[in-house]
Parts: C-alpha cells; structure tokens; sequence
C-alpha cells in the first residue's frame, strides 16, 4: 500500500497525478479557441466577441480588422498571431469593463480619436482585475494604455506613441488612476503628453521602460504611495520625471538624461516625504533633481553629471541626506534658496573639490561647500546667468568660500572623497 | 522728433502697465503653485494683479490654493481673475461669474474634479451628462479647502 508521501516522493507518478486532474479539470471548463481571420466566420472581432463564452481564447490572425465600440465584459484571451491590425478610424479604442482575467497580446491598435470631453484610449481597462496587456503595438492614439479603478494588472512590452509634438491634444502613453499592485515594464512610450501617469497608485512596480520625446514628463506620480520605479530611461522629454504629493517611493537605477528647457529638470520632488533614490544617473538636465518642500529622502549612490544645477532646493525641505553621490562637471552643484539648512552633505564626490589630501585617506582635509553665492543671486536674478564663467563671479564665490556670510555655514561636506564612487 | 520721444515713452509707458490676461504658452510655462507644466487647455487658470503682473495656474484648485496663501495686500491688489472655459478650450473667463461642476466623472490636473464654464445653461448640460455638483465662485470657496 502506498502512502501519500510515498506518491509525492515518486516525481513519476506525482506528474502522471497531476496531468490527469489537469486534463480532467480542462475537460469541465471546456475552455474554446475560436479562429478569426479576414476568410473566417467570424470575420470581425465583434462577432467573436459576441460568441465567445467567458474563458475562450480568439485567435486572430494577420489581417486589417476595422472595429468600432467594441467592448468585452468577460473572460476572454485576445491573441494576435502576426500582429493583425486593429483600426479604430480615429473613434473609441477597446474597452474592457468589469472583467478578470482578460489577457491582449500580440495587436497593432491604430487611429484612436482625440476627444476634450472623454478620454478615448487604445485600451481602456475599468475595474479589471489580473489583466494582462502584452506585446503590442499602439500607434496614432489619443490615450494608448487608460486603466481605472483595477488590482493586480501586468502591462508588459507595449509600444505606444503618438505624434504630439507643440500640440496638446494628446494624452497620456499609459494612464494608471485609483488602483493598486500594477507591473508596468519593458515598455517603449513616445510623443505623448506624459509617458506614464500614475494617478491615486499605490503599491506598484515600474521597470525597464523607455520614455522619450514626450510633451511634458516622462513619468509623472500624483497622490500616489508605496511605489518603485527601477532601470528606467528618460530621454528628451519636457522634464523627465516628476513625483508629487507621494509617499515612499523608492527611485532605483534609472537614467534621467537630457531633459533641456527653461523650467525643465531630470526629477521633481515636490511634497514628497520618505523616499529613496538610489543609483540614479542625471546627465545633461537643465536641473539635475529639484525638489521642493520635500521631507526625508536619501539620496545615495547617484551620479549627477554635466546638469546646469545638479540638485536645486527650495522651500522647506528637511532631512534630505545626500551620500556617496558623485557631483561631475555641473555648472552648480547645489542650489538654495533660504539660509536655513537641515540638509546633510556626507562622503560625496565633488569635481569641482580644489581641497588636498595630506594623510592620503582619500577623504579631503577641509570640508567642500557645495553652495556658492553666485548660485544665489542668479535664483534672485535669473539675467545674471550671463555673468557665470566670469573672473568677477570667481572673485565673488571665492570670497564667500573664505568667509561665509550669505550660504548656511552648516551647508559642507566635511568628508569629500578624493575619487569618484564607482 | 520731440513729439516722437514723448509718444515713445508714452506708449512703453502704456505696455509697461496694462493689466490684462496674458495668454498661456501651453506645454513651456509652469505651473506658479504646483510646477507642474501647464498643458491642460480646459483647466488653466490665470490671475492679473493691479500691477499687471500675471500668475499662471495648471488648475482651477492650484489657482485658489495658491491665491488663498497670499497676504492680504497682495490679495487684495488681484485686478483679474480668469479661467479655461470648459466648453471652449483654451478660451478665458471671468472666475467670479463662472459656473463650477465638481464631477468624479471629469478629471482636472490637481485631482480636485474641478470645471469651470461661462454659461450656467452649459454647467448644467455637462452636469446632466456627467453628474456631479454646481458651485458659484463663493460656494467654491467653501468647498475647496
């Protein structure tokens, strides 16, 4: 007589078990694949959707598929063999309503309208749960991606663009409002108004996205807690990324990089409270990290390279503590806008440190002050930006160097390193 | 030339000083509450004060919370007050004779619902369509805290 422990000992006979109550399970659900395709009853994705029983698969086939007002409101896989081709000739997208487990993979979605009054998306989820949306190709939309009020979603390797350019009759590459537990990752987002919008978010993963040559920011966080974004590239938009009115957001790894324009920058902190950014590079931004009355965040591990200001303060930001970062070729390292400091400077890189190294620890022997007075007078005076370079405004920083008056005497970093931190 | 001189002056003198909207150069000017770029052409906001120097608002909500910090001299030099007209994009209206619908149904930037319109008759068709609650200037100041 075989034990129960004895059956799961043998993988032989555990796989044979599990393949037949798989195969009886399967038998009772009695899931269809239904075939569409341009010779096919059906011939549209109308059609099937109406036959389809919830748990069906429709296959789609290559093929130019004109639809309008489609919507699916239940279980359903929706598969693309050969990336067929959905043309919405510039009306509603796809809608998806109350509906679990709905899987789309695999779809060219084209030609959404643009609307002021609804906002039309290539796929509009609303109170979806454990969807997948993957491996598709969004072009010409108004939204690409709309999610609202959802759980437990994965949007995986989409591209989504459009061609919003000066225009503002766009919206937003992938729109996430009032859900929870999202994985966005491995998407390509382009000319759109913002790359991705989190809106009321909490407890979600963004990673390895690209978002570029978008009209305002790349990735924009609102009301949203408990998130983390790692291994994203930001490149080319109107600024690269803001995160507001957010708690806990943890900011790992990604690359903010040429975000140029008058009130641009690579991130804003603005009313953020507890965060972690961690090996960020910034490059080439007008503003390297600008944050406005933000409280608690560590800053660690970041390289801040050939930005106009690395890091700009202003307003009552308290506790922000800046470690191990490298500060490289930017025309001001950090900028201030009160004389009140409860910021700390520890152990970072500064390229522009002209201290010395006697007892060869690789830490400077006199502190480095990050503020100069310049930087000041130009949040003053945005005009006097002409003067930077100049033997005047040497005379002046270094005057202030050997005597503070006007920069927080508390604002140095009294352990510089000597070389950078890999 | 005298003359000349004196009209030049005259005339800067004019531009200097005018106290009038100043229309909003959507997806490059900032938001002065919030920083958030202004691109919503529906839900923008603008205030002139007597001086003629002009405030610019993403959002109806960051116009009244921003306004509602400011001292009391400086509230009360506003010259004007001016929001997008819902109905009609990108086209100004008189804040404290617009009609407000707070509706879960339209989304302004700031989270607060927030729509302004010109006419009452259109507040109420939109209202129809999207459900949701009418507000005058004053009432909004109350529900905006």
């Amino acid at each position: 007589m075989l034990q129960p422990t004895n059956i799961m000992k043998n993988p032989f006979i555990a796989l044979l078990a599990f393949t037949v109550s798989f195969w009886l399970s399967a038998s009772y659900i009695k899931a269809n694949v239904i075939t569409v395709c341009g010779s096919c009853q059906p011939n549209t994705l109308k059609q099937a959707i109406q036959l389809a029983q919830p748990g069906d698969t429709l296959l789609v086939q290559q093929g130019l598929y004109q639809e309008t007002s489609l919507e699916i409101t239940k279980r359903l896989v929706l598969l693309g063999q050969n990336k067929p081709v959905l043309d919405f000739m510039n009306k509603e997208g796809l809608r998806i309503t109350n509906a679990d487990s709905v899987v789309i993979s695999g779809f060219h979605i084209k030609n959404i309208g643009i609307s002021y009054t609804k906002d039309f998306a290539a796929i509009h989820l609303f109170k979806t749960n454990y969807f997948r949306i993957e491996n598709n190709v969004l072009t010409n939309v108004f939204f690409g991606i709309l999610v609202e009020k959802s759980h437990y979603g994965l949007i995986n390797n989409n591209r989504v663009s459009s061609h919003a350019t000066e225009e503002f009759n766009s919206g937003n590459g992938i729109h996430i409002w009032h859900s929870d537990n999202m994985t966005v990752t491995n998407n390509h987002v382009s000319h759109l108004r913002d790359g991705i919008y989190f809106e009321f978010v909490n407890e979600s993963i963004i990673a390895n996205n690209v978002s570029t040559q978008n009209v305002r920011y790349g990735l924009h966080f609102m009301f949203s807690n408990h998130d983390t974004y790692h291994d994203n590239e930001f490149i080319n938009n109107g600024a690269g990324v803001a995160v507001m009115f957010s708690k806990f957001i943890n900011m790992r790894s990604n690359r903010f990089y040429k975000n140029w324009g008058t009130a641009s920058f690579g991130l804003l902190l603005k009313e953020i409270y507890d965060a972690e950014i961690v090996a960020n590079t910034f490059e080439e931004n007008t503003i390297g990290i600008n944050i406005e009355n933000s409280t608690r965040i560590n800053y660690t591990q970041n390289n801040l390279v050939r930005n106009g200001w690395a890091v700009k303060i202003a307003g009552g930001c308290y506790t922000n503590i800046f470690t191990k970062n490298n500060f490289i070729s930017n025309s001001f390292d950090v900028s201030y806008n009160s004389k009140m400091n409860d910021n700390k400077f520890d152990q970072n890189y500064w390229s522009s440190y002209t201290g010395y190294d006697l007892d060869k620890d690789g830490i400077g022997d006199v502190p480095y002050r990050p503020v100069k007075l310049f930087s000041y007078i130009v949040n003053q005076t945005p005009e006097t930006i002409v003067l930077l370079r100049s033997l005047f405004i040497d005379i002046l920083n270094f005057s202030e160097k050997v005597s503070p008056v006007f920069t927080p005497d508390n604002l140095v970093d009294a352990t510089p390193q000597m070389k950078t931190i890999p | 030339m005298k003359q000349y001189f004196a009209m030049l002056l005259l005339s800067l003198a004019a531009t200097a000083c005018t106290v009038s909207t100043k229309p909003i150069n959507y997806g490059q000017e900032a938001c002065h509450f919030c920083s958030m770029t202004i691109v919503d052409r529906q839900h923008a906001a603008e205030v002139v004060t007597n001086k003629g120097k002009v405030f610019k608002y993403d959002a109806i909500e960051c116009m009244i919370n921003d306004t509602r910090k400011w001292e009391k001299s400086d509230y009360e030099n506003i010259a004007l007050v001016v929001i997008n007209d819902y109905s009609n994009p990108g086209k100004f209206t008189d804040a404290k004779t617009a009609t407000y619908l707070i509706s879960e149904q339209i989304k302004s930037p700031m989270g607060a619902f927030l729509s302004g319109f010109s006419s009452a008759n259109e507040a109420q068709k939109v209202q129809h369509e999207k459900t949701g609650d009418l507000f005058t200037w004053d009432s909004l100041q109350e529900k905006i805290q």
